[in-house]
């Protein structure tokens, strides 16, 4: 909780007798985060060296290769596999070295002949459509060619081309131009040619077909028609070696794969002549196992070691250690960053926060349904991924809050429930302060009761969204002054620290004196303290006092960051949109309603007819349409604003991140069998 | 001729007409702010994350900045419909 699993780090050292099994022991158990071993001068171990690859690598590789480009040719993948049991790692051997060379060169043979064809097709269309602009030329094709004397030009142009040489023109008109072949003496080619240039003449070769260029592009669909009727066999034929094949393929792409890694595992360790050695990170809770199987599978013979750990700050790999309700907000994180070993993980917080802020900002009842109903409607669809499960279970928690926020505000599609809002509402009124009379009584046709109270309650709203910021921000920067204290060393550290700290009381300093001076709702209010001196009260003079000492305290660290103070008050005022941008999804919500119910379906209702009930179907299809697009800008504003209140405002006070996924050396498999 | 018609009724509708207008000003304006500010980094941020996807937090990050601004409008705007 608020920390990443703790972590210890193992030196396993065996003769090479030993490599194979400590190898596919440490694959098998999937926990051992492995530290490649680099060679340099400063940080290799004397006499050590990267090792070899283990025997049979080239030969599984190379099989790898062949069965993932059958895989990609097919357009198979292990996510769209789904096995009622695995394949026993035995028959995959042995059909990998019976089967897989002739489903290979089948496969093979099929992909040339079905390009080639594929070829001659793409070459028959281009000629079509260099036919196609002769087909009403009055003359066979093989007559605008080959003559001694004679030559032929024909191309395009914007407008009808005259000649000053004699020749003789057939022109035809088109939506863009003018299409136009002219014959003339060869000896007056060159002069034409030039003179087309002023029509801007773009020369098309003349085909080298004979007879009508109608009977000529005949010809060559009938031929395209047969080659595709080749093709569609060609992929029959490709189908059925895929339905036969694409579970045998995809289990052994697994077995393989796992087995190419182990054989290059080596390149990760430092290996002598005699003896190999490796690093790696284990969860503390697992580093018995490890022990143990270890111990068990080379009898003995190897020598395993926990090791004493200098600096932590950036050297472990950081696996999320989170309660379950916590899981889906990692993807933030991750999207963000993965924080460091060391420092505070901030996830289970954000699981909290997160969506309240979106319930605030989407509260409504509503609304709130059809994202529960979504969510667990997209379960199914994601099921294959993880990051699309985590991000569906984040939409079901935002959604249970959107409700929760509904019931308190009294909202359902921008109609009031059948209760008054519980403390603050969001009611509000067309086009009115709600103040009139006559204004509170026309809102309440809209759907919503509005009294002037709840309009009221709307500058009481920015200001509670101001205090969620003000908490945040301060949490935030407590935190800061945890990693500094963890994370730092020597001057700096202390400098740190105090430079957060000084940040919090400017902000409080600020605060202080706001209070002191101006009353505000939901706010204590200071302005009552006996006055001091010059005009100011006790608490002006206690805010401006800590106020000065924030900004002594920043300025020790780095005297420029001082410029950024003014940072403090956009940063506070920034969580008012958790307000700004609910109330104008309540805005547009209650235009809808208005427009729908209000203009169009409530004066046809009152005096119906047949034009009438047309008129209210298009209300009916202007209300979903509009409910539709609130709830997209909902989902997208109630997420993205939270997000980045927590990226932009919480995270730049205390998180740094940069932390290495911890990741395991191993594979879960789907396919095959343990080995 | 105006000063001898103006009663307090019209002299109330149009204040609320002034603040009405102020308020649009307010979100309008400000929006045009952001989008001119996020026009340039948003294209930066597509590039950024092109080459790299890991960059997606942060391009995020940096797009929305701007954003805040039409927020403080519209917050002004806010305060100035329901004050």
């Amino acid at each position: 909780m608020f920390h990443p699993e703790p972590m210890s780090r193992l030196l396993i050292v065996a003769s090479k007798q030993q490599l194979e099994p400590v190898i596919t022991e440490l694959y098998r158990m999937n926990i051992f985060h492995i530290d490649d071993y680099v060679e340099k001068e400063d940080e290799g171990w004397e006499g050590f060296r990267i090792g070899m690859p283990l025997a049979g690598a080239d030969v599984a590789s190379a099989a790898l290769v062949k069965i993932r480009s059958i895989a990609s040719a097919f357009g198979i993948s292990k996510d769209t596999i789904s096995a009622t049991e695995r394949s026993s790692i035995n028959e995959l051997k042995r059909r990998i070295e019976q089967d897989l060379p002739v489903i290979a060169e089948d496969v093979e043979k099929l992909l040339t002949s079905k390009t080639r064809l594929e070829t001659t097709v793409k070459e028959y269309e281009q000629r079509i459509e260099a036919l196609r602009p002769f087909i009403d030329v009055p003359a066979p094709l093989e007559l605008l060619q080959g003559f001694d004397s004679i030559s032929f030009i024909a191309g395009n142009s914007k407008e009808p081309v005259t000649l000053t040489v004699p020749c003789e023109i057939w022109e035809k008109s088109l939506k863009s131009g003018y299409f136009t072949i002219l014959a003339m003496k060869n000896s007056d080619v060159s002069t034409a040619e030039r003179e087309l240039l002023d029509f801007q003449f773009q020369k098309v070769q003349i085909p080298q077909e004979t007879g009508s260029a109608t009977q000529a592009i005949y010809e060559y669909e009938l031929k395209i028609e047969e080659l595709n009727k080749e093709i569609a066999e060609l992929s029959g034929q490709m189908e059925t070696i895929r339905n036969r094949h694409d579970l045998f393929l995809m289990s052994s792409e697994e077995f393989l794969s796992g087995s190419v890694e182990q054989a290059e595992a080596p390149l990760r360790f430092a290996t002598s002549d005699q003896a190999f050695s490796v690093t790696g990170w284990v969860p503390n809770s697992k580093v018995t196992k490890v022990f143990e199987n270890l111990d068990k599978v080379c009898a003995g013979k190897v020598y395993v070691s926990e090791l004493e750990v200098e600096d932590y700050n950036d050297m472990p790999p950081v696996e999320y250690h989170n309660p379950d309700f916590a899981h889906p907000t990692q993807l933030f994180m991750d999207l963000y960053s993965r924080p460091r070993y060391t420092e505070l993980d901030p996830s289970l917080l954000m699981a909290i926060v997160f969506p309240i802020m979106f319930g605030l900002i989407l509260g409504d009842v509503g609304y709130g349904l059809v994202l529960l109903v979504m969510a667990f409607g997209l379960r199914s669809l994601v099921k294959d991924s993880e990051a699309g499960m985590q991000l569906v279970s984040v939409l079901r928690n935002c959604s249970i809050s959107s409700i929760f926020f509904g019931i308190c505000f009294s909202e359902i599609f921008g109609f009031s429930l059948p209760w008054q809002p519980v403390w603050l509402s969001r009611h509000i009124n067309i086009g009115g302060s709600g103040a009139a009379e006559h204004a509170i009584e026309e809102a309440a046709t809209h759907g919503m009761m509005a009294s002037a109270e709840h309009v009221s309650h709307i500058p009481q709203l920015l200001v509670l969204s101001i205090w969620i910021g003000i908490l945040h921000i301060t949490l935030g920067r407590i935190w800061g002054i945890r990693n500094a204290a963890v994370m730092d060393h020597g001057h700096h550290r202390s400098l740190k620290m105090f430079a957060n700290l000084g940040w919090i009381l400017v902000m409080w300093g600020i605060l202080i004196a706001i209070w002191a001076n101006f009353p505000i709702p939901l706010m204590p209010d200071l302005s009552g303290t006996p006055e001091l001196i010059a005009g100011m009260n006790i608490s002006t003079i206690a805010g401006i006092v800590i106020l000065v000492l924030g900004l002594a305290l920043i300025a020790r660290e780095n005297f420029l960051d001082l410029m950024e103070v003014p940072t403090i008050i956009s940063n506070v005022l920034s969580y008012t949109r958790l307000i700004a941008v609910g109330l104008s999804s309540v805005a547009i919500a209650m235009v809808t309603n208005f427009i729908a119910i209000d203009m169009i379906i409530s004066p046809q209702l009152a005096n119906l007819s047949i034009v009438g009930i047309v008129l209210i179907i298009v209300g009916i299809v202007v209300f979903l349409f509009g409910h539709t697009l609130n709830t997209a800008l909902g989902v997208l504003g109630g997420g993205l604003h939270p997000l980045r209140l927590h990226y932009v405002e919480f995270f730049t006070k205390f998180y740094r991140g940069g932390g290495t996924k911890y990741n395991p050396f191993g594979m879960v498999r789907k396919l095959t069998e343990q080995h | 001729m105006a000063a001898e018609t103006m009663t307090v009724e019209v002299a109330q509708a149009s204040a609320a007409g002034m603040k009405a207008i102020g308020a649009g000003l307010a979100v309008g304006l400000s929006g045009f702010g952001a989008g001119i500010g996020e026009m340039g980094i948003g294209a930066a941020a597509m590039g950024a994350v092109a080459e790299n996807k890991d960059m997606f937090g942060i391009a995020l990050l940096f797009t929305v900045l701007p954003e805040t601004i039409v927020i403080f409008g519209l917050v002004v705007a806010l305060l100035l419909m329901f004050q």
